[in-house]
């Protein structure tokens, strides 16, 4: 009976098939969410299986499993998926095309499906290049638009980069380790794990299958084609920046255990993680295209997941890419009614934080504010620790505890300070509200992430820690993480108390030119441009 | 080695289209069908009398596809296109196992000949079966633009389609050396590239206002059909036998 949830993957492929003989408009999106409900139901039914009696449901001769990881991404896509439809119902109406975007959109479906649920390297690799077709042909949807088929040629160029790599991977993969089944792979990359051997066949393997990853999930310097395909509409965009961009993280998942051979792997990740995660951010800032700067805002917190994986917090990414996913889509499918309710109401978006406890102060105490300064700097890692300590205390025995922290104490840092501008109100209402959420959320956050990594990796999780620990010593971390915490306070301080003097000269020459190199990209999309006209 | 030639000739290993295009002994169509009998002749040939094929002539063959990448993007002619890419995927026949590369050749065949008629549908309606200014196909002649996409997406090599699950067939196959690795790489790209090209000068862009766009007949819808139900059940054969 549970053996059904197998056939999650064809179902979009049937959806698709029936639309191809309906002609009433009005019944293409109906059938379409009617029969998707049907997956989720199935995935939401296969998940209590798998949690329920501990075991994968496993079919069609090994090929495909509803493992732990299925059972956590089949219900967040399908979902997903419903919600995406049901927005496109009325979005796509008028657009030419009505019937190959929804049938479009169940192949891009099923080949997500397939990828999560594949237990063998060459159903991996059709599903992995299916998506990559699929994905052209839905960014290209608005085929009369020149720059649309444009940006989509990119697409389709870094993704089949990454389709050749991925192939030779598996090719390597089989030829080093005898199977192509993932389950039985896992089994003996963990065994091997235990007497780790230095063959420089698998650091290739490894690093291809990273590199495939890292370009479908847009990191630098692969990342060009995410901020250029928002010419595509809405519920495409939303579909690419909550789902398609994450299959990186999820074939790192996937293959975890090969990559427990590999630490040279996980380092380097961690490395192009963090150099897209700045670099992403701070362009993001700078670009002048809302769309754009929303597309580098994912292409950062794709730098964010490979980052995690290179620490070896694999759950953590599985984590991230789904609390990412959900907000991104909602950013994308809100932004149609948002931009339309704020072309009457210029006080719309309202922010709940403003209402409750703005409250504007001309003569503000400089002292108490650097003292509130102060503990909005500290006191986020003494809750991150504490909560770790409490939650999982050998957390702290690898060196990933400091990157984590650093970056947990940055987001809090930066909660506490720009989201309720303590620079103009300080009451002990809003320093009250600040801490007691702050511990709340990071609390959930923190339990619900230990459980996550419990449930798909159970005792081996504290392996993928070890495996990236880094050759650094923990007080060259700490004195690292002091380092960052010093001058992150000082900026701060100087954001908020030091009046700029405004000059009427011109600006300092290096500021601008660090500007203007963000300001074009880093002339990322120029190169592209000149040297990348394949298709004419 | 006399064998080996000869295959390497029949196998699309030599550009001898350079003869026919040049003398103009042939027309385009011709030329096509010409090399796709030649390619048969090949395969039943290697069948019968099976030869290890050395590298040299891989190596012929190579140049062979790179010069053909090349002319083919300088065409925007249907049964030209279908000839090239016989010619680029040459390599394949000459040094992957013949048991793994006659099925990726006959999918290959198949799919060109969907091409071929293509360009005679294109030919009766628009007096040429050449696509140049004849843009999106995919609004304009929805039965049209289903049938190519799916040979667009099968010589670009992409699955479901069987040249690309074939094609992992081969290279799983075969020994990995260095010629292996270009080979692969000028295939996997080649193939793409053409196709890409193709693409979007054909199904995308806007309908030319200046031209009466007409769809699929019956009879093309018939033969198209075929083609594409024997595409899918290589897939699903070819599929079977990768994975085992």
């Amino acid at each position: 009976m549970e053996k059904i949830v197998l056939l999650i993957p064809s179902i979009p492929i049937v959806i698709a098939f029936i639309l191809f003989f309906v002609n009433k408009k009005e019944l293409m999106p109906k059938i379409s969410i009617m029969l998707s409900s049907m997956v989720a139901a199935l995935a939401l039914y296969g998940t209590y299986y798998v949690m329920c009696y501990d075991t994968p449901i496993t079919g069609f001769g090994g090929l495909v499993i509803y493992n732990e990881l299925s059972s956590i991404l089949v219900p967040y896509v399908a979902i997903l998926g419903l919600v995406i439809r049901k927005y496109a119902t009325k979005y796509m109406w008028d657009e030419p095309g009505y019937k190959r975007f929804f049938i479009l959109l169940n192949f891009i479906f099923s080949a997500i499906y397939l990828l999560v649920m594949s237990n063998n390297l060459i159903v991996l690799a059709v599903a992995w290049q299916l998506m990559s077709i699929s994905l052209y042909l839905l960014v290209s949807f608005n085929i009369r638009s020149k720059s649309a088929v444009k940006n989509g040629s990119w697409t389709m160029l870094t993704h089949k980069l990454a389709d050749l790599l991925f192939l030779i991977a598996v090719v390597l993969t089989y030829k080093t380790f005898g199977s192509f089944d993932l389950a039985e792979l896992s089994q003996k990359w963990l065994i091997m794990s235990e007497n780790p051997i230095d063959d420089p066949r698998i650091y290739v393997i490894g690093f291809l299958f990273l590199f495939a990853a890292m370009m479908k999930s847009a990191i630098m310097p692969f990342h060009l084609w995410l901020p250029y395909t928002s010419e595509a509409p809405t519920p495409i965009s939303g579909l690419m920046h909550a789902g398609v961009v994450n299959v990186g993280a999820i074939l790192l998942n996937k293959l975890a255990f090969l990559l427990l051979l590999t630490p040279m792997v996980l380092n380097v990740a961690f490395v192009m993680g963090l150099i897209t995660a700045i670099f992403a951010s701070l362009l993001m800032l700078v670009v002048s295209d809302i769309k754009r700067s929303l597309g580098y805002s994912t292409v950062g917190q794709m730098g964010y997941m490979i980052m995690e994986v290179g620490l070896g917090a694999f759950s953590l990414a599985i984590y991230h890419l789904m609390v990412h996913g959900i907000f991104k889509a909602t950013m994308f499918l809100e932004s149609g009614s948002l931009i339309k309710h704020a072309r009457h109401d210029p006080n719309i978006p309202k922010r709940l934080s403003y209402e409750l406890f703005w409250e504007e102060k001309a003569n503000y105490s400089s002292k108490k504010m650097f003292r509130l300064l102060a503990i909005f700097t500290i006191l986020p890692v003494v809750i991150f620790i504490g909560i770790k300590m409490i939650l999982a205390e050998e957390f702290f025995h690898f060196n990933a505890a400091i990157v984590i922290l650093a970056f947990a104490w940055l987001t809090g840092t930066q909660l506490f300070l720009s989201f309720f501008k303590v620079s103009k109100s300080e009451s002990l209402k809003v320093v009250f509200a600040l801490v007691s959420s702050f511990i709340i959320i990071l609390f959930t956050y923190e339990y619900l992430g230990l459980a996550l990594e419990h449930f798909l990796y159970g005792e081996n999780a504290l392996r993928f820690y070890e495996a990236a620990t880094m050759n650094v010593t923990m007080l060259m971390s700490l004195v690292l993480l002091g380092a960052i915490v010093i001058v992150g306070w000082l900026f701060m301080y100087k954001q908020h108390f030091v009046d700029v003097p405004k000059s009427k000269d011109k600006p300092n020459k290096t500021k601008w030119l660090f500007y203007k190199i963000l300001a074009k990209e880093a002339y990322f999309s120029d190169i592209y441009l000149k040297y990348f006209k394949f298709f004419k | 080695m006399f064998l080996n030639i000869i295959l390497l000739f029949l196998f699309a290993g030599v550009p001898y289209y350079i003869f026919f295009e040049k003398t103009k002994v042939l027309k385009n169509d011709k030329i096509f069908l010409v090399s796709a009998a030649l390619f048969l002749g090949g395969i039943v040939l290697a069948s019968l009398y099976p030869q290890e094929r050395s590298n040299s002539l891989v190596v012929i063959s190579l140049i062979t596809s790179v010069f053909s990448i090349y002319k083919a993007t300088k065409t925007s002619n249907f049964y030209k296109v279908s000839y090239y890419m016989l010619f680029i995927n040459a390599p394949v026949f000459m040094m992957f196992d013949l048991k793994h590369s006659i099925p990726y050749s006959v999918s290959l065949l198949i799919t060109l000949f969907g091409i071929y008629f293509i360009g005679k549908y294109y030919e009766r309606n628009y007096k040429s079966a050449n696509y140049y200014s004849i843009s999106g196909v995919t609004i304009a002649t929805p039965y049209a633009g289903i049938a190519l996409t799916i040979y667009i997406i099968t010589l670009a090599l992409y699955p479901p389609f069987p040249n690309a699950i074939l094609f992992i067939g081969n290279i799983l196959a075969s020994e990995i050396n260095t010629l292996w690795y270009i080979t692969v790489v000028v295939i996997f790209f080649g193939n793409f590239f053409i196709a890409m090209r193709i693409m979007t000068k054909t199904l995308f862009g806007k309908p030319n206002v200046t031209i009466h766009y007409v769809d699929f007949s019956s009879k093309d819808k018939f033969i198209h059909f075929l083609i594409l139900v024997t595409l899918a059940i290589f897939s699903v054969w070819g599929f079977q036998e990768v994975i085992q």
